[in-house]
Formats: structure tokens, sequence, C-alpha cells
């Protein structure tokens, strides 16, 4: 299958700031095929959650194009679009955006608010995948300002599961979340690709981004690497700063 | 999004923001309460004045002795009681056409003991007509006669507070004795309660017979008043000209301006009370144009202030996958709900209030749909607009600029 879910060209995204204008990105081109499993790697600012936004279709980009599963995204009205982010985006921010006032389990209920889920399944679906992130059911009840930022991590992905979308988009979906913890929720989404799903998320560790099968390094803007998993951490090891990291990586990459 | 997760989102948004969705209900609730109570009260009050104006009855005209507008034969220095009228004057009156009533009366003040107690009342000389031209009624026995008045009889009609005054609330004194300078007066009758009508607070005079009185407490012949009514209420003026005319001829006065008796118009006085009535209710009403303006400023601040709040909510429905419509719908339900919840307890608290304010003042409330619509329509209006236009404007903008919203 050579299905193209995400075919990004020259992506280029300027913010209009107080005064300087910040070239967030600078001209990426990403194809992404249906049941891919990558990673985004990158230093803080170099515009990775700038590229993600642009692809869940939540911002559009200065000028590019943007064709998601096929379709020119420009071209698509706001309600096209929100049918598009119900329906076949599931997005997990880096920032969570929970209804603070709101119970875990009402965030959770939201997204099928919107979509056409009959209402006494709506609860069953929250409950499979608060389950799945691992999220204890003594807590779906308390408001989401009473969670820890790891918890709160896990709501945000489970809500984003539950309207069972063909494409997770996934901002840092680990960054709060000790190792074991992290190790949990990437197995559920080795799960869920394995199920066909397509997922990219983004990551500081290389721990995680080995888990997935393709690593896509951006700096200032650009693509500066796009390769496999087991090339990129050769790459990597080659002009490393962080032995440590590296050595974990080479070990799981020797492993798998 | 169907109907029944459209109430229930609504209702759970409402509810988890307790202190954003009171305040701003309390804002609709007193802009709204305050128009109606005021309006309830101006038009309350305004019909009970012109009521007691009309109690008095308003085919009624009076002829008062008066010194004249210029100096002239009939002039006395004012604050003096002009003696001119005469009761020859009130038999001539009767025999103008349409004057279907002549009352002419004398008055005076005394002190009127009945056994160890007294009060000091206004003494009221009357004939057997006045009952008829001043609306009275008794609750026991008769009022004075014709041959009551021909005979001097030393009878009195007690009005009902005087009654109760010298013999004790519930007693009947019809037949016992009152004394009043060297008068013997025997009770004849007691009159029911009237309330204040036109000038003379009739619930508390003693009545007696017109010569009786000029005889014992005027000492003179001359009255103080003579009351006419006419028989059709178009014709008051006509008829109060033709008074006018036959009045100056018998006291021999040529020119209008030093007439030494004045009539007046008890439906000019209605036009006059109410217009000034109409002032004060006008009065009222900017008062409560400007509680409105300040109720509307509240619910409008209410909205605006949540307005980054909810569109950081706005962002994160759209991009979990809601549209326009859908987020258009949820905010207009929650304004729309807000509203109609501080409308009706605005109307209740507003109807309750005027109630209230018009018992202590002691006059009728009265509440009008014009009022209730007027209020609840501005304040629906504000409260949806505000609610509503800015939760449309976020909805517009794309889901990462709204959750950025500052
Ligand atoms: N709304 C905005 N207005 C102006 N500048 C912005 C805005 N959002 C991001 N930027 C700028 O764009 C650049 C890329 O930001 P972005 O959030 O994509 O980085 P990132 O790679 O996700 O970083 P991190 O790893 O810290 O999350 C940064 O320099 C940032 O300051
Ligand atoms: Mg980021």
């Amino acid at each position: 299958m050579t299905e193209q879910v995400i075919e990004a060209i020259e992506l280029v995204k300027v913010y209009d700031g107080a005064g300087a204008e910040t070239r967030a990105l600078q001209g990426v081109s990403l194809t992404v095929t249906a049941g891919e499993f990558t990673s985004i790697m990158g230093p803080s600012g170099s515009g990775k959650s700038t590229l993600m936004n642009i692809l869940g279709c939540l911002d559009t980009p200065t000028s590019g194009t943007y064709m998601l599963a096929g379709r020119d995204v420009a071209a698509l009205d706001d309600d096209e679009l929100a049918e598009v982010r119900r329906t076949t985006v599931g997005f997990v921010f880096q920032a969570f955006n929970l209804l603070s006032r709101s119970t875990v389990m009402r965030n959770v209920l939201m997204p099928m608010l919107y979509t056409r889920v009959p209402r006494d399944q709506r609860a069953d679906r929250a409950g499979i995948a608060l389950r799945a992130v691992g999220l204890d059911e003594k807590l779906w009840t308390h408001r989401s300002n009473e969670l820890s930022g790891g918890q709160m991590q896990r709501v945000a992905i489970a809500r984003a599961l539950v309207n069972d979308p063909s494409l997770i988009l996934a901002d840092e979906p680990t960054g709060n979340l000790d190792t074991a913890t992290g190790d949990a929720v990437m197995d559920l989404f080795s799960q869920l690709n394995a199920e066909g799903r397509t997922i990219v998320l983004i990551t500081h560790e290389p721990d995680i981004a080995s888990k997935t099968s393709r690593v896509v390094r951006i700096q200032d803007g650009k693509i500066v690497e796009d390769a496999p998993t087991a090339q990129a951490w050769v790459r990597r090891y080659a002009n490393s700063t962080d032995r440590a990291a590296t050595e974990s990586l080479s070990m799981s990459g020797g492993e798998s | 999004m169907d109907f029944a997760d459209l109430i229930a989102e609504t209702l759970h948004s409402l509810a988890s923001n307790k202190v954003r969705s009171g305040l701003t209900i309390l804002g609709i609730v007193v802009g709204i309460a305050s128009v109606i109570a005021m309006i309830s009260i101006g038009q309350g009050s305004q019909a009970t004045i012109e009521q007691s104006i009309q109690a008095a009855g308003s085919n009624l005209l009076t002829v008062m002795p008066s010194a004249g507008s210029q100096t002239g034969p009939g002039a006395r220095s004012f604050g003096m009681n002009v003696e001119s009228l005469t009761r020859d004057d009130a038999a001539a009156l009767e025999g103008l056409e349409l004057v279907s009533g002549v009352a002419p009366s004398a008055q005076g003040q005394g002190q009127l003991v009945a056994g160890t107690t007294n009060a000091n009342a206004q003494i009221l000389g009357v004939t057997s007509e006045y009952a008829l031209v001043k609306n009275l009624s008794l609750t026991s026995g008769t009022f004075i006669s014709d041959r009551d008045d021909t005979a001097n009889a030393q009878v009195v009609v007690l009005g009902a507070t005087l009654a109760g005054d010298l013999f004790g609330e519930g007693v009947d004194p019809v037949g016992r004795h009152v004394r009043s300078g060297n008068m013997l007066l025997t009770v004849i009758g007691v009159l029911a309660e009237k309330g204040t009508s036109g000038f003379t607070n009739v619930d508390s005079a003693a009545i007696i017979p017109l010569s009786t009185c000029s005889r014992y407490v005027t000492g003179n012949e001359y009255v103080s008043s003579i009351a006419l009514t006419v028989a059709d209420e178009a014709q008051m003026t006509a008829v109060e000209n033709s008074a006018e005319s036959l009045l100056l001829e018998r006291h021999g006065i040529s020119d209008a301006t030093y007439a030494d008796f004045r009539i007046q118009n008890m439906a000019d006085m209605l036009e006059t009370v109410s217009a000034v009535t109409g002032t004060f209710t006008a009065l009222l009403a900017g008062i409560a144009g400007i509680s409105l303006l300040v109720g509307g400023i509240g619910i409008m601040n209410m909205m605006l202030t949540t307005v980054t709040e909810r569109t950081r909510e706005i962002g994160l429905r759209k991009a979990i996958g809601a549209d326009a419509s859908a987020i258009s719908a949820q905010f207009l339900m929650e304004s729309v709900t807000l509203t109609l919840l501080g409308g009706a307890l605005g109307i209740v608290a507003g109807w309750a209030i005027g109630v209230l304010a018009a018992n202590v003042i002691g006059t009728a409330a009265i509440v009008t749909l014009d009022s209730i619509l007027l209020a609840t329509g501005v304040c629906s209006v504000i409260g949806v607009i505000f609610g509503y236009y800015p939760a449309r404007r976020a909805a517009a903008l794309s889901p990462i600029e709204a959750l950025r919203y500052q």
C-alpha cells in the first residue's frame, strides 16, 4: 500500500510577531504513506509544533501545498476542515488543552459530541480509551485541573483516540511521562500502528524515536534528515554529543 | 451534536462556571426588575390619584367665594374668608339647564364632646342634596333631610373616622348625643368610609343641617361652597359658563375679572393632575431607563470578559472537530438560557418590588405588559448579542489562533 496520507510541499510558515517576524518553517516537504510510524525530532524552537499544527489542519501555512489523503487542504472550507479534524485526525497537543473545569470523563467524551457515536456507546468508548492510556479509573471523575502533568497528558491522548482516527498526530506525547509510562504509551501507539493507523509524533528522546520506523529531523525550520530509524541512529552516533543517549539508542536499535 | 447534547452541554457549562453565570443573571435581573418596578409604581400612583379625583365626581363643578384677581368690589385682603355666596345663589343655580344637583355647604371648626371623649372636627353645614352630589352613602341611620334644614334641627351625621373616635370602633352611635358649643346634637347617621375625595375629608367631619350651621357655627347666612352636578359631562364647560354669568349678574358685577367667586371644574382638575402624575411617571421611566442601561452594560461586561477564556474553549472544540455551527449553537443556547433565567427572575422580582413599594406608599401597583416586554426585550437582545457575537467571531478563527488567544 502506497497511498499517501500526508504530502506536504515546500511549506513555509512566517509568524508576524511584534516587531520581528519569525520564519518558523522555511520550505518543508514531507510525504507520509498510510501505515507509517514516524517521529519528528529537533531542537526546541525548530518548528516541529508549527509543522504538526499544519499537518493537523489546525493552522494554515504561509505558502506551500498540503495534501491530506489526496485532498488539497487549502481548498477545503471551514466545515470540511472541521469534518477532517473530527473523523480523520486525532491530535495530541503539547500543552494538552483540556477543559480544566470539566471532569476527565467529560473531556474524553467531548469529541464524540461532534460525531455520530450513539449516546449509549460513548461512555464505553471513552472508558476503553482511558484504560488504554493506563489512567486509574478513580481519576475519571476528577476535574482535569486536579491532575498531574503526566495524567493530563494521558487524558489528552485518550481524547485523541476516542473517535478512532486513521491518522494520529502527537506533539510530545511522552514529554511528561516517566520511562515506564512512556513505554506503555509507545506500546499503545505501536499496537495502533500495527492495526493500520498512520502515526506521526514529536519527541526529544532518542529512546522514543527508536520505537518508530522513521525519523525526520528538523532544524531552523528545515528538514535536515529523513531516514528509517536504523540508519538515522547510525548517523546520529557519528556526530553525537550525548553518549549515554546514543548507547541506549544503539542497544534498543540492536534489539529490534 | 443533537439537541439533547446541546442542552446537556449548555447546562454543564453554566453550572461549572457558577460565579460567571450568577453575575450575568444578576445583571439581567437588575435591569429588568428595576424597569418593571419603576413603571409599575409610576403608573400605579397615577391611577390612584386619578381614581380619587374621579371618586369626588368628575361631573362636579364647585363654586367658591374668591377675592377676584383684581382689586374690585368683592376684594378683601388675602387669607380672609370671603363671604359672597348665599343660599339664594344656590337656589338660582338650580334653575340652570343641565344642572342635576346643587349642594350649598358652609363649614367651620368645632370641638365635639361625646360623654368623656372629645374631638376637634370640621363641621359641615349641608342640605339634603349634599349626599347625592358628593356620592356619600351611610352605614347606619339617615342623612340630613329637608325638614331638618327648615327646622334648624340639632342633628348630626358623623364621618366614619370621627364616629370611631368619639364612640369607639364598631359602636353604632345613632340616637346618641354629641355636644358642640351651644348645640346638643342627636346622631342620626354614620357615613361609609370614603377616603380623601377632592379637598374635603368627610370621614372626619361632622355634618349638620345648613341652617343649623348658619345659626350656631358660622353665625351668618353665607355658604363656603356650592357644588353642582352636571347631567352631561360633555357639557361641563357650557354649564360652567352659564353659572358664571348667572352669578355675575346676581352679584351685579359686569367685569369677570372682578368676580367675587370662582368655579372649579373637576374635569379640568383631573387633566391637570394627570399631567403632573404623567410627568412623575416619565421621571420614573427615565430612572428605569438608566437602570436598564446599567444592567445592560453589566450583562455586556460579563459576556465580554469571559471571551478570553471562552475563545480558548472554542479553539479546543474546533480542534477536536466542532464546526462553526455547532459552536454558534452552543453559545447561542448559553446566552438564551442565561437571559431566559435572568428574565424570568427579573419579572418576578420587579413585580414583587412594585407591589411592595406600592403597599408602602399606599398606591396600586400596575405591572404593564409593555414594561415587561420592553425590559425583557432589551436585556435579552443585549445578552444574546454580547454572548453570541464574540463567540461567533471566535469560531471564525483558526483553532490554533483561538487556542493562543490572550
Ligand atoms: N504564534 C506564534 N507567533 C510567533 N512566533 C511563533 C508562534 N508560534 C511559534 N513561534 C515561533 O516559531 C518557532 C517554532 O516554534 P515551534 O513551536 O514550532 O517550535 P518547536 O519545535 O515545537 O519547539 P519545542 O520543542 O520547544 O516545542 C519558534 O521560534 C517560536 O518562537
Ligand atoms: Mg513544540
